[in-house]
C-alpha cells in the first residue's frame, strides 16, 4: 500500500502541462472510435465509420478492424452463396481480381506442358472455397471417416475432378487423390502419419528421441547444468510475456490483460455497475431520482455514491474506502494518476483511454455525444464530461484488477509488478497463457486448470507449474500438435492438397514444382486474407448489380424515347428522392400517364425550425449537416383563434393523463394501486383491443382524439414581419421575406428542371411514416428532414410558390407559372401508404375536378404500391387484392405487436441524379434514389455540384448504415428487436445490462443487400470532373470509393465508370435485352426474393 | 351437461401442455421448423389456449348460475393409506377469477407473440415453452391439492429458466437465468418442506384439508407448515429477501418479460398465500409476517423504482412494490381485495409491457422528481441503485463461497481421494522430452524424501512406511536434530495457520452451521 501513497502524491508537485493537454486532446479524439449515434428519437442515418471516411473504403474497414476488432464483411460464405445462386457471375470475379494490381492475378505460377497455372487461378479457387488449417483430430476424422485421402473433397467441381484425373493420368479416384496427399507432403518436406488416440496423451520413446534430436541440432546448444527444454521454455516464455505486456495500452486494457491470464473478466463486475451509474446520470426522465450531486458532474456524483456504497466490503474488495477517499477532486488528476499508477509508458496513454471507452462503445459513445451537444433539449441540465467517465472506470478497473491481482500473486496490478512477477515465474506465465489463448488438449488443460484454479494460499509447489510448462511444450512439438513454425501438415499440406484439388492438378504435377514456385502458391494463398477477400467479393457483388443497372439504363434509352408531351400534364407531383418513392412514382405513372413525377430531397430546399401548432419548441427540419435560419410556426387561421384556448385544454388535459398512466402508474404505487384497482377492466378492453383488433381500435381511438381535442384548421406562417432583421443560424428569424421566399423557390424548381410546362396542379410530396412501440421510428422517416416527416416543407414551400407576389418575382428571374398553376403540399406515409393533404381548402374552385382526379389516381397508386411491398414481406398476403394490400399496410403501421411495420431503406443500391426519361419506364425494385436533374438547364455544372453535396451525403449516409447494421450486425446493428429495453429515452438495450446498442435492428435489415451506393449522374464527364475537383467533400466521398460514380452522357447512350486512381474509364458492358411488361405488377408478382430489372409501361405488351 | 362440463375440467391445463407436445414433436421431426412452421406453431398454440379459455368461461358461467363447484375430484393418483393423493381442482372464486385472467393474458400474448418473434430463430422454442408455462399456472391457479400444484410451480420454474435464457448465446442473459432458477429453488425447498407437514399432521394435501384441518393443529405446527409455504411465495414473487432475481430476469423477448415478470407468473406466490389465506387467518405471527415482508417489498419496490433508469427494470420495480402491498392486503385478512388486486395488476402490467418499446414516445415529461429531502438522501440513494445489495449479498455469502467449497473438493479429491483409490494423477506420469532429457543426461534429482512411486492404498501405505523410514533416518541420522525438528514444527505450524484461515472463511462457516442442522435434525 506504500508505493502507492507515494505516486498519489508526486503528479499535483511537478507535472508538466503538457500530460494535462495531450489527456484531454486524447479525449477529444476520442469519439473516431465511438458509435456517433445522437439519442434514438433523433435518428438520423449516417455513415457508421464516419470517423474514418478520410481513408479509401477498404483502408478504413482495415482500420476500424484492427482498432476495434468489428469486421465490415458479410461472412464469405454468405458471398459463396451469391455465387451459387447467380447472384455473382464468374466474370464478375475475373473483372475484379484484374482490376486489383496488387494482385498481379495475371502472373504465372508454373506452366505444365497442357497448361499454365496462373495467380489469378488461385486466388479465384481461394475465393469459392475455403482453405482453412486444420487440426489432428480433425485431420483423422477426415481420413478415417470421410475418406478424404482416398475420394474427393466433397465440394470439388465436376470439371477439376475431370482434369485432375486426366492429368493424373488415371481413371481411379482413390489413386490419384492418394497420390496427391503424398506428393503434396513431399513438396513440403513433411511426414505425416495417423496417430492413435493415445498417441496424443502420451509420447513414445522413438517420438521423443527424434524432437530431441531435431531440437538439438536446429538450437546447436550443447546441454549444459540445465535442460536444454527448460532453457527454451524458458526464453519463450520470456519472449511471450514481452510481447503480452508491451499490448497493454495498444490493444488491451489492464482488464484484458488479466483475462488473458486469468480468464476472469473484471468488466462482468464492473459493466453492470458502471452502466446502472451511467445510465441514471444520462437519464432523460424514466428516473424520479437522480444522484444528488450529479450537477459536479459524473465523476463527482460516482465518488459520492461509491464512498457510502457496501458493495466494496461485501465483495471483498480490500481497501476500497480508502482509495475513493484519497482520490483527487479532479478526474483529469485521477485519470493522470491512474495511468501512472498502473505503470503505462506515457506514449500509451492516448491509446489505452480509448480501448478502456472501447469496451462498453454504446454507453461511452452516448456519453461523448452528450459532452459534445450540452444543451439538448431532452438531457438533463448538468455538465457531462468524457474525463469524468473515463477516471470513474479506471479507478473502479484498479480496484478489481487489486483484488484479482492479490488473490492469485500477491502482487499490484501494475506493470512493472507483473512484468517482475512473470520474470520469476516464467512456467506460470507460459502455461497461464497457452491455456487460455490457444488450443490445448484436453489432458492438458484438466492439469492447467486445476493448477490456475489454486488460488495463492495453496500455492506451495511451485515444481508443477514447471514441470506443466514442460509437458505442454512437449506437446507442442510432438506430431500431434502443428509445428509452430514453417510448413506443417495440418497448416500447409492439407490446404495444398485441397487447393490442388479445386484447381484439378495431379500429384504428379505438384512434385514438379520447384521450392520457389510451391512459395508463391502459399504467398497467393496467404496474401487474400478475410478483408482482402471480403473487399473482393463485394466489388464482385456490386458489379454484378452495377453491370445490369447499367444495362437497364441503356435498354430504356434505346425503348421508344419518351416525347415531352405537347401539352403540359394534369399535375407534377414532387416526391422524395428517397428509395421507398421509386414504387409508387412508377405506379402513379403507369395509372395515369398525364401525371409527371420528379424528385428532389424531402425538404424541398426550404430548411426550417418548425413549430407546429401544439409543439413547445421548434425542430429543425433540413439534412443534418444545415443549420436553418428561418422559424416557421403553424397557427391557427385567423377565424379559428377562438377555437384555440379550448383545444390547448382538452389537448392537455389528454397529455397529462397520458403521462400519469405512462409515468406516474409506474412512479407512485398509492395512486397506482387506487386506478389500477378501479379500472382494471377498461385496461383489459383497451389490451384485447390493440392486440385482436389493431387497426380498428387504432382509427378509432384517432377519430376519438380529434374529435376530443377540437381540431383547428390551421397555416403556415411563413412570412416575415417588415421590417425583417438579417436571419442567422445562431438567430433564427420567423418567416421569409418575399425576395427570400422567391429565391427558395426559383432554386428549388431549377434544381429539379421544372421552369415550363407547369402543370394546374403542382404537388410537393413530403413523406414520414407511423407505426406503433417502435424505437427506431426516426430512422423510417425522412433522412433529409433529418429524421423526422416532411410534410411541414411541402405544405410551407407550396404556400410560398402559391403567393402572387412571389410569382411575379419569379417571373422576372425567368420562371413563368400560369396563373391558373397551383401548388399543393402533401405527405406520403410510407408506412400506411395515406396522403395527408394540407390546406387544400384553398384550392380555386377551378381546379377542384382535377384534384378529385389527382387524388383518385393516387390513392390507386398508393394500392398498387402496397401490393408491390407485400411481396418482400413474409407475413403479408401472397397474392392479396389491390384493397386488401392496401389494408394490410395499415394493420402493420397500427400493430403494436409488429416489429416490422415497413422494411424502410432496406435493399436500397443505386441513386439516379437526372431527368425521369433516363429512368421512366423501368422496374427499379424500389431500389434507386431518384433525383431530378436537368443537365440541359444547367452548362456550368453549379446546380449539379449544389445537389452532389446535398444529396451524396444523405444517401451515402443511408446506404452506410444498412451496409455496416447489415455486415456485422452484432457489432454495428443492434441485434434483434425483441429483447429490446429502452434505457433513459435515449436508446435501447439487450435485457436489463447490456451496452447500449446502436445502428439499425435485425428486422430492419434482413433483406437488405449489402453494396456501396451507385450514383449514375446524366451529366458529362468533363463537368463532373470539375465539380469532383472543386468539392473536397466529394473527393472524400467518391475518391475514397464510399459510393461509386457513374456518368451518363446527357445527349447520348455512352456512360463512364469513375475509378478512384483512374478518373472515367468508359462502360463497355454487354447490351442485352430486358423483358417487356405492361405494367409492373406482372413482372414482380409472384416473386418474394430479389428481382431483376424490367420495362414497364402503356408502350409494351407483355412479354 | 353440467357435471360433464365440471368434469372437463382436466383439460384446461392439459391442453396448452399437448399443444407443447405438438409442437416438440413437430420440431423434433422437421415439421414445423422454420419460417413456413410459424403458421402452424402459432396456431396449434392459439387453438389450444382459446379452448382452455373457453372451457374456463364456461365453467365461469356455470358457476355464476349455479353456484361455485368447489372441490372436484377427476381420478385417483396415489393411494397409500392413511395417504390419499387426487388428481383435483379446487374451484372457488379465487381460482376461477385468477384463472379467467390467465387464460385470457395467455391468449392474447400469443397472439402479440405471433407477431412479435416473426422470422426469430428460436420461434417454435418460444412457444414450446410458452404453452409449457400457459399449463403450469393453470395448474398452479387450479390445482385441488399443494401436489399438483407443486408440479405447476416446477413447470413454471423451469420455462421461466428457459425463456431468461432465450438469447443464449449471451453470457449475461444464461447467468440470470440460472441465477432466477436457483432463487427459485430455495422457494421449492420450503413448498416440499409444507407439503411433507402436510401430510405429517394432516395426511392429506388437498387444500380444503390444508385449509380447515389446520384448526386441530397447534398454533406452531400452523406456523412451520405455512412458513414452508411462505418460503415458496416469497421465492416466486421475488419478496424481500429475494427480490434480487426478478429485476435480472429481463433478459427474454418483451412478450415473456411481460406475462412472466409483469404479469401472471411472479403473482404465483401470491396466489399461493391467498390460497392459505384461512390458514394465516387463525395465527396472528403469521399475519405479521407476512406484513412485515410486505412492507419490505413494497419499500424496496417503491425507493428501488424511484432511481431505475430503464423502461423494464423500472416496471417490474413497480411490480415488486405491488406485490409488497398485495402481501400487506393478505397480511390484514383482505383477502377478496389481494384477489381484485392481483387480477387488476395482471392487466395493467401486461399492458405496460407490451408497449414499453413506445415508452419514449409516450412519455409527455420527465417523472416527477422526489421530494427535496428525499432526493438529499445520498446513502439511501446509493442503497436504492445498488438494489440495497441483495445481489451482492446473496453472492458474497452463498455463490462465492459454493464455488470455492467446489474448488476445494476438487483438490480434496485430486489429492487425497484419487491417490487413496489409486487412480492415475497426471502430474508425472506423462511424459514430457524434458524428462527424458533428463534421464538420458542424468539430472535425475529425485525430490527430496521421496523414495519410490507407488499407486493404491497398499502402495501408498508402503510408500509411506518407506519414505517415514528414510525420513527418519534423514533427521536423526544425517542432520543435526535440533535443525529438523525445528523445521517439522515450522511445517506444522503452517498447515494450522491454512486451517484457521479456512475456518475463517464464510463457506466453511456455513458448512458447519448446515452440519450442526443436520446433526440435530
Amino acid at each position: 500500500m506504500e508505493p502507492k501513497e507515494q505516486t498519489m502524491a508526486e503528479p499535483t508537485e511537478n507535472k508538466p502541462m503538457d500530460m494535462r493537454t495531450m489527456l484531454q486532446e486524447a479525449v477529444a479524439h476520442i469519439g473516431h472510435v465511438l458509435p456517433a449515434q445522437a439519442p434514438i428519437k433523433d435518428f438520423v442515418h449516417h455513415n457508421t465509420l464516419h470517423a474514418y471516411q478520410h481513408l479509401p473504403f477498404p483502408d478504413a474497414i482495415k482500420t476500424a478492424h484492427q482498432t476495434t476488432g468489428n469486421n465490415s464483411y458479410l461472412p464469405l460464405e454468405q458471398f459463396r452463396e451469391f455465387y451459387r445462386n447467380g447472384r455473382i457471375h464468374d466474370s464478375d470475379l475475373l473483372a475484379v481480381m484484374k482490376d486489383d494490381e496488387h494482385l498481379a492475378a495475371e502472373e504465372t505460377i508454373a506452366s505444365f506442358e497442357e497448361r499454365s497455372l496462373q495467380q489469378l487461378d488461385v486466388y479465384k479457387a481461394t475465393k469459392l472455397y475455403a482453405f482453412k488449417p486444420i487440426t489432428n483430430t480433425q485431420l483423422n476424422w477426415q481420413i478415417q471417416e470421410r475418406q478424404c485421402l482416398r475420394c474427393f473433397q466433397e465440394d470439388v467441381s465436376r470439371e477439376s475432378r475431370r482434369r485432375l484425373l486426366a492429368a493424373a493420368h488415371t481413371t481411379k479416384e482413390a489413386v490419384a487423390v492418394n497420390e496427391l496427399w503424398t506428393a503434396c507432403l513431399q513438396a513440403l518436406g513433411l511426414q505425416h502419419y495417423i496417430l492413435h488416440p493415445e498417441d496424443l496423451l502420451d509420447l513414445g520413446q522413438e517420438d521423443a528421441q527424434r524432437i530431441f534430436r531435431e531440437l538439438a541440432a536446429s538450437s546447436g546448444e550443447e546441454a549444459v547444468e540445465q535442460p536444454m527444454v527448460h532453457r527454451l521454455v524458458r526464453k519463450e516464455s520470456e519472449r511471450t510475456a514481452q510481447i503480452l505486456l508491451e499490448r497493454l495500452g495498444t490493444d488491451l486494457t489492464l482488464s484484458g490483460l488479466l483475462k488473458k491470464l486469468t480468464d476472469v473478466d473484471l468488466l462482468d463486475d464492473i459493466r453492470p455497475v458502471l452502466i446502472r451509474h451511467v445510465n441514471a446520470f444520462l437519464d432523460h426522465g424514466i428516473a424520479a431520482w437522480r444522484n444528488p450531486d450529479s450537477g459536479e458532474g459524473f465523476y463527482a456524483a460516482w465518488r459520492c455514491s461509491a464512498g457510502l456504497d457496501l458493495a466494496w466490503s461485501i465483495n471483498n474488495i480490500d481497501g476500497a474506502e480508502q482509495t475513493l477517499h484519497a482520490l483527487p477532486e479532479d478526474p483529469l488528476e485521477v485519470v493522470i494518476s491512474e495511468l501512472q499508477q498502473l505503470g503505462l509508458p506515457r506514449n500509451r496513454w492516448a491509446h489505452y483511454l480509448q480501448r478502456l471507452a472501447l469496451e462498453i462503445p454504446g454507453w461511452a459513445g452516448m456519453l461523448f455525444w452528450h459532452h459534445q451537444h450540452p444543451g439538448y433539449h431532452d438531457s438533463a441540465p448538468h455538465p457531462v464530461n468524457m474525463m469524468d467517465f473515463l477516471a470513474v472506470f479506471l479507478v473502479c478497473e484498479r480496484l478489481y484488477a487489486q483484488r484479482l491481482c492479490h488473490e492469485q500473486w500477491r502482487i499490484e496490478p501494475r506493470l512493472d509488478a507483473l512484468q517482475g512477477y512473470f520474470r520469476r515465474h516464467r512456467s506460470e506465465f507460459i502455461v497461464r497463457y497457452l491455456l487460455f489463448n490457444s488450443r490445448l488438449p484436453e489432458y492438458i488443460i484438466h492439469l492447467a486448470q486445476r493448477l490456475v484454479g489454486r488460488t495463492a494460499m495453496y500455492k506451495s509447489r511451485y515444481a508443477e507449474w514447471i514441470s506443466l510448462a514442460d509437458l505442454i511444450w512437449t506437446w507442442r512439438h510432438s506430431p500431434a500438435a502443428d509445428r509452430p513454425v514453417g510448413y506443417s501438415v495440418y497448416r500447409s499440406a492439407w490446404r495444398l492438397f485441397r487447393l490442388a484439388q479445386h484447381l484439378g492438378l495431379s500429384g504428379e504435377q505438384i512434385s514438379r514444382l520447384d521450392k520457389a514456385q510451391i512459395d508463391r502458391i502459399f504467398s497467393c494463398l496467404d496474401k487474400l486474407d478475410e478483408d482482402r477477400l471480403g473487399y473482393l467479393w463485394l466489388q464482385a457483388y456490386e458489379r454484378n448489380y452495377r453491370e445490369q443497372l447499367l444495362n437497364a439504363i441503356a435498354n430504356n434509352q434505346d425503348s421508344t424515347p419518351r416525347q415531352t408531351p405537347a401539352k403540359p400534364p394534369l399535375a407534377q407531383v414532387v416526391f422524395c428522392m428517397d428509395d421507398r418513392e421509386e414504387g409508387i412514382r412508377r405506379h402513379l405513372e403507369e395509372t395515369d400517364s398525364v401525371i409527371q413525377t420528379l424528385g428532389a430531397a424531402g425538404f424541398f430546399g426550404v430548411a426550417i425550425n418548425w413549430r407546429a401548432l401544439d409543439d413547445t419548441r421548434v425542430t429543425p427540419l433540413c439534412p443534418i449537416v444545415v443549420t436553418p435560419a428561418h422559424e416557421v410556426r403553424e397557427q391557427p387561421q385567423p377565424a379559428q383563434e377562438s377555437r384555440k384556448a379550448q383545444h390547448d385544454s382538452r389537448r392537455g388535459k389528454r397529455l397529462w393523463l397520458r403521462n400519469y398512466l405512462t409515468q406516474e402508474l409506474r412512479r407512485d404505487f398509492l395512486k397506482a394501486w387506487l386506478l389500477y384497482t378501479a379500472l382494471a377492466p377498461l385496461a383489459l378492453l383497451v389490451l384485447l383491443g390493440k392486440v385482436l383488433a389493431p387497426r380498428f381500435t387504432g382509427l378509432w381511438s384517432q377519430r376519438w382524439r380529434q374529435h376530443f381535442n377540437v381540431s383547428i384548421s390551421t397555416e403556415a406562417a411563413i412570412t416575415a414581419q417588415e421590417p425583417a432583421p438579417p436571419a442567422t443560424a445562431e438567430n433564427p428569424r420567423l418567416g421569409f421575406t418575399d425576395s427570400e421566399q422567391a429565391e427558395k423557390v426559383e432554386t428549388f424548381l431549377r434544381t429539379i428542371g421544372l421552369t415550363s410546362a407547369f402543370g394546374p396542379l403542382v404537388v410537393m410530396m413530403g413523406h414520414g411514416s407511423s407505426s406503433q412501440n417502435n424505437p427506431h421510428l426516426a430512422a423510417y422517416d425522412c433522412g433529409a428532414c433529418s429524421g423526422r416527416h416532411g410534410g411541414p416543407n411541402a405544405r410551407v414551400f407550396a404556400a410560398m410558390a402559391n403567393r402572387p407576389v412571389v410569382r411575379e418575382r419569379l417571373r422576372e428571374r425567368g420562371i413563368a407559372i400560369p396563373e391558373n398553376t397551383w401548388f399543393l403540399g402533401a405527405e406520403h406515409n410510407t408506412c400506411d401508404e395515406c396522403i395527408t393533404w394540407f390546406d387544400h381548402d384553398a384550392l380555386p374552385q377551378a381546379l377542384q375536378a382535377d384534384f378529385a382526379r389527382l387524388r383518385k389516381t393516387l390513392h390507386q397508386a398508393a394500392q398498387k404500391s402496397a401490393h408491390e411491398r407485400c411481396r418482400r414481406l413474409a407475413s403479408a398476403p401472397k397474392t392479396p387484392s389491390l384493397h386488401r394490400a392496401l389494408r394490410h399496410m395499415s394493420d402493420r403501421s397500427y400493430d403494436f405487436s409488429q416489429v416490422r411495420p415497413e422494411l424502410g431503406h432496406a435493399t436500397n443500391a443505386a441513386a439516379f441524379i437526372g431527368r425521369r426519361s433516363m429512368s421512366q419506364g423501368l422496374f427499379l425494385d424500389r431500389r434507386v434514389f431518384l433525383i431530378s436533374y436537368d443537365a440541359t438547364q444547367d452548362p456550368e455544372g453549379k446546380i449539379l455540384e449544389a445537389i452532389l453535396l446535398a444529396a451524396g451525403p444523405v444517401g451515402a449516409g443511408i446506404n452506410l448504415e444498412y451496409y455496416f447494421s447489415t455486415v456485422n450486425n452484432e457489432r454495428y446493428g443492434c441485434g434483434s428487436k425483441v429483447t429490446h429495453n429502452i434505457a433513459g429515452l435515449f436508446g435501447v438495450m439487450d435485457g436489463a445490462t447490456s451496452d447500449l446498442r446502436t445502428g439499425l435492428p435485425k428486422q430492419m435489415i434482413e433483406i437488405h443487400e449489402a453494396m456501396r451506393l451507385q450514383i449514375v449522374v446524366e451529366s458529362t464527364t468533363d463537368i463532373l470532373t470539375k465539380v469532383y475537383e472543386r468539392q473536397p467533400p466529394l473527393q472524400e466521398l467518391i475518391g475514397n470509393a464510399w459510393v461509386h460514380l457513374i456518368a451518363k452522357d446527357p445527349y447520348s447512350n455512352v456512360m463512364h465508370v469513375f475509378k478512384p486512381t483512374v478518373g472515367f474509364v468508359p462502360w463497355q458492358g454487354e447490351i442485352s435485352r430486358l423483358p417487356k411488361v405492361s405494367q409492373s405488377v406482372n413482372w414482380y408478382s409472384g416473386h418474394s426474393g430479389p428481382l431483376g430489372f424490367a420495362l414497364s409501361g402503356g408502350a409494351f405488351g407483355d412479354g | 351437461m353440467d357435471s360433464m362440463l365440471v368434469a372437463s375440467v382436466w383439460l384446461i391445463p392439459v391442453l396448452p401442455l399437448l399443444s407443447a407436445l405438438w409442437i416438440g414433436i413437430g420440431y423434433i421431426t422437421g415439421e414445423n421448423r422454420g419460417e413456413s412452421g410459424e403458421f402452424q406453431t402459432t396456431w396449434v398454440s392459439l387453438g389450444a389456449a382459446l379452448m382452455s379459455m373457453a372451457i374456463l368461461l364456461a365453467v365461469d358461467a356455470h358457476a355464476l348460475l349455479n353456484g361455485l363447484p368447489g372441490q372436484i375430484i377427476v381420478a385417483p393418483w396415489l393411494s397409500s393409506e392413511p395417504y390419499r393423493l387426487y388428481f383435483s381442482f379446487t374451484l372457488d372464486t379465487l381460482s376461477l377469477l385468477v384463472g379467467t385472467t390467465v387464460a385470457v393474458t395467455a391468449v392474447l400474448t400469443l397472439r402479440f407473440s405471433a407477431n412479435y418473434l416473426h422470422r426469430e430463430a428460436g420461434f417454435q422454442r418460444f412457444f414450446l415453452i410458452f404453452n409449457v408455462f400457459i399449463a403450469a399456472m393453470l395448474l398452479i391457479v387450479l390445482a385441488g391439492n399443494a401436489v399438483m400444484m407443486f408440479v405447476g410451480w416446477e413447470l413454471a420454474g423451469v420455462s421461466s429458466y428457459l425463456l431468461i435464457a432465450y438469447a443464449f448465446d449471451r453470457p449475461t442473459a444464461t447467468e440470470n437465468a440460472t441465477r432466477a432458477f436457483v432463487t427459485n429453488r430455495v422457494g421449492d425447498g420450503g413448498f416440499i418442506l409444507g407439503i411433507f407437514f402436510s401430510l405429517l399432521w394432516l395426511t392429506s394435501v388437498e387444500w380444503p384439508d390444508i385449509l380447515h384441518g389446520s384448526s386441530q393443529l397447534t398454533s406452531l405446527q400452523t406456523a412451520i407448515l405455512a412458513g414452508g409455504f411462505f418460503l415458496a411465495a416469497f421465492a416466486k414473487s421475488a419478496m424481500v429477501p429475494f427480490s434480487s432475481w426478478l429485476a435480472r430476469a429481463l433478459e427474454g423477448p418483451t412478450p415473456s418479460s411481460a406475462v412472466f415478470y409483469g404479469s401472471l407468473m411472479v403473482h404465483g406466490g401470491v396466489f399461493l398465500l391467498l390460497r392459505l389465506s384461512p390458514v394465516i387467518e387463525q395465527v396472528v405471527a403469521l399475519q405479521a409476517v407476512l406484513i412485515t415482508i410486505g412492507l419490505l417489498t413494497a419499500a424496496y419496490g417503491f425507493l428501488g423504482g424511484l432511481v431505475q433508469s430503464d423502461v423494464k427494470t423500472a416496471l417490474i420495480f413497480s411490480t415488486t412494490g405491488q406485490i409488497g402491498l398485495m402481501t400487506i392486503e393478505i397480511g390484514f385478512g383482505w383477502s377478496e381485495l389481494a384477489a381484485w388486486h392481483l387480477t387488476a395488476h395482471a392487466v395493467w402490467r401486461a399492458y405496460q409491457l407490451f408497449s414499453a418499446p413506445a415508452f419514449m414516445h409516450s412519455v409527455v415529461r420527465p417523472a416527477r422528481p422526489v421530494p427535496q429531502w428525499l432526493s438529499q438522501q445520498r446513502w439511501l440513494y446509493t442503497a436504492c441503485l445498488q438494489r440495497f445489495w441483495l445481489d451482492n449479498l446473496s453472492n458474497g455469502l452463498f455463490v462465492r463461497p459454493t464455488i470455492n467449497l467446489a474448488r476445494e473438493v476438487e483438490i480434496f479429491d485430486e489429492q487425497v481421494v484419487n491417490r487413496m483409490v489409486g487412480l492415475p494423477s497426471h502430474v508425472g506420469a506423462a511424459a514430457s522430452i524434458a524428462d527424458w532429457e533428463e534421464r538420458k543426461h542424468g539430472y535425475v534429482k529425485t525430490p527430496e524424501g521421496i523414495v519410490t512411486k507407488a499407486q493404491g492404498v497398499l502402495g501408498a501405505l508402503l510408500e509411506w512406511l518407506a519414505s517415514l523410514l528414510h525420513w527418519f533416518e534423514e533427521q536423526l541420522v544425517l542432520k543435526g536434530s535440533g535443525e529438523g525438528l525445528l523445521r517439522t514444527l515450522q511445517l506444522i505450524g503452517r498447515y494450522l495457520l491454512i486451517i484457521e484461515r479456512l475456518l475463517s472463511q464464510p463457506r466453511y462457516l456455513w458448512l458447519m452451521v448446515l452440519i450442526t442442522f443436520v446433526v440435530i435434525i
